[in-house]
């Protein structure tokens, strides 16, 4: 049924060959991506020392695979436990805020002037506080995607349809029952829109709460302080690039959720 | 539609209908306060459709407001059936189409007409709800139940959004202007629509419009308000047979009373502007 409905709702694309259409919208950014890759070996084949060749990024990889592995596997659980916090409990002071709005009073300057605070002072402060253990990393991952969580919750709330609201007025609604059926619904454009902020914001969080709360030294952003430190630089540009491969990957699997919860969404900004 | 259709409205003396008795309110700061309505009085009669014309801004939603409990007037007393608001709304007695659809986009047409039976269930017992897809199917919707409010014109939005008021059978409808937000074409065919259906459906209607064709149309009676402040200027019986259809428009008897309403709203506007 949806997928039917995301076909009629999609604007009808110019009718073409869709090999012509694939070469259309792929060709463009692989051009880029090629005229990059040509002027980075072109800088790392002259000057060994600003960055590594391609090629001995890709061998370093190969070689130590479970490394690799392992690091990556750390950055995952920083971003999937304190982002996910983070995520969650921004959207449901969000919830809280909007049905209790002394709540918002009453919590939302101490939110601000945490939110000011950069998460990079506070990162070794929460390592003296909680130790070298993941928490603290968790914290500062979480601290990072919280605030857009909520703001962007928050707002979509408010935005309400008031004719709608009206409606359920009049039928004498509950409370759980104008948030069940318009509020949370309704909000979730918002939240998708919070989400796409906070994903890749998830993976600098993780990253930075390596470098500054240390600690156990895992995690791809460790690796690449101390591969970095090392003058390792095949390291280090492998590190990168897992991290961005991490962001990358987050971002497109929120799309892909986004067409599934969301498609009336888009329908109904093409049917207006 | 297995509904008997009358020459006249079904209408019971003794019941008492919607009852709006001396209605003030008024908007803004105390050292600018404007009034808004100033002791407007009504009756809707059961199974009376009422019509609410005049100057835009006159109060007209206001007055729909007061009598839905989405605003506090400031004096009066609304009783619909002889029940407050408050208790006609706890009852699900209320059946209000706002100037848009507002129907909910991630609910199907169905699951959106759907909606007043399943909000508030305590008040379901003992009323005689209405098939959903059967009140589509009569409103010439069966075809759409499955599809999206995007999917459909803003004419089938609306005339969902009428269903849904319909369909869980409330006491008084209040309709603010539904279809002005329609192209002309499309909105005397929704017009023909409701006339359809509520001739084989009498219900309590108050139904605020600008149009003086739509009013004489649908209407029992059309009331006729002046603004600055919002009160009732007259109060016009239309006494045209029904059941009525586009026929109507073409005869002695609705162009005589539309020139008269005309002439009734201009004075009143004029007198506005003196
Ligand atoms: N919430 C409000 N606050 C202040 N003024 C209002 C409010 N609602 C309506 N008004 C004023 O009351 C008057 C009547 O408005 P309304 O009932 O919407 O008129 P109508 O529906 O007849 O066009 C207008 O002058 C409008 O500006
Ligand atoms: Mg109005």
């Amino acid at each position: 049924m949806s997928s039917s409905i995301a076909a009629e709702a999609a604007p009808k694309a110019k009718t073409s060959s869709p090999m012509a259409r694939m070469a259309g919208d792929w060709l463009p950014p692989a051009v880029t991506f090629v005229i990059v890759a040509v002027l980075w070996q072109v800088v790392a084949l002259n000057n060994p020392y600003v960055l590594p060749t391609l090629e001995s990024v890709g061998n370093s990889m190969a070689s130590d695979p479970h490394m690799y592995w392992a690091n990556m596997l750390v950055t995952c659980q920083e971003i999937v436990i304190g982002a996910g916090a983070g995520i969650l409990f921004g959207f449901l002071l969000a919830v809280a805020m909007s049905e209790l709005p002394i709540i918002e009073k009453a919590m939302m300057p101490l939110i601000v002037v945490i939110m000011v605070t950069p998460v990079v002072a506070i990162a070794p402060a929460l390592v003296v506080a909680f130790g070298f253990g993941m928490l603290p990393k968790y914290i500062v991952t979480g601290l990072v995607v919280f605030f857009p969580m909520l703001v962007n919750s928050l707002a979509g709330l408010r935005d309400v349809d008031q004719k709608a609201l009206d409606v359920f007025k009049t039928l004498h609604a509950s409370r759980w029952e104008t948030f069940r059926d318009l509020r949370l619904p309704g909000c979730m454009p918002f939240v998708f829109a919070g989400l796409r902020i906070a994903m890749p914001l998830a993976v600098v969080g993780a990253a930075v709460a390596e470098f500054v709360a240390a600690g156990q030294q895992a995690g791809l952003g460790s690796l690449v302080t101390i591969s970095a430190a090392q003058a390792d630089l095949p390291v280090t540009w492998a590190s990168i690039a897992l991290l961005c491969l991490l962001g990358v990957v987050l971002v497109s699997l929120l799309a892909l959720l986004r067409k599934r919860v969301l498609w009336w969404s888009d329908a109904d900004v093409i049917g207006r | 539609m297995p509904a008997p259709i009358q020459a006249s409205n079904d209408r019971y003396p003794g019941e008492a209908g919607v009852e709006v008795a001396n209605i003030t309110k008024s908007f803004g700061p105390d050292e600018a306060r404007v009034t808004v309505l100033n002791g407007v009085s009504l009756t809707i009669r059961k199974g009376e459709f009422v019509s609410l014309i005049g100057p835009s801004g006159c109060g007209k939603s206001t007055l729909l407001k007061v009598v839905a409990g989405l605003s506090e007037a400031d004096g009066g007393k609304v009783s619909i059936n002889g029940k407050s608001v408050r208790e006609a709304s706890r009852e699900k007695a209320i059946g209000l189409v706002p100037q848009s659809p507002a129907l909910l986009p991630w609910r199907t047409i169905l699951d959106n007409v759907s909606l007043p039976i399943s909000i508030n269930p305590n008040a379901n017992a003992g009323r005689k709800l209405r098939d959903p897809k059967e009140i589509l199917t009569s409103f010439g919707l069966g075809k759409a139940i499955d599809r999206y409010p995007a999917q459909l014109s803003g004419g089938m939005q609306q005339r969902a959004a009428i269903a849904r008021a319909f369909v869980f059978d409330p006491e008084i409808l209040l309709m603010d202007e539904p279809f002005s937000a329609l192209d002309e074409m499309n909105r005397d065919q929704q017009r023909m629509g409701l006339l359809d259906f509520w001739q084989s459906n009498q219900k309590s209607v108050l139904f605020v419009t600008h149009s003086v064709p739509e009013a004489i149309i649908l209407s029992d009676r059309i009331v006729l308000m002046a603004a600055h402040p919002g009160r009732i200027a007259e109060i016009i019986d239309v006494d045209l047979p029904r059941p009525r259809n586009e026929a109507l428009y073409a005869t002695d008897a609705f162009r005589d009373l539309e020139g008269y309403v005309r002439n009734a709203l201009r004075k009143v506007m004029e007198a506005a502007h003196v």
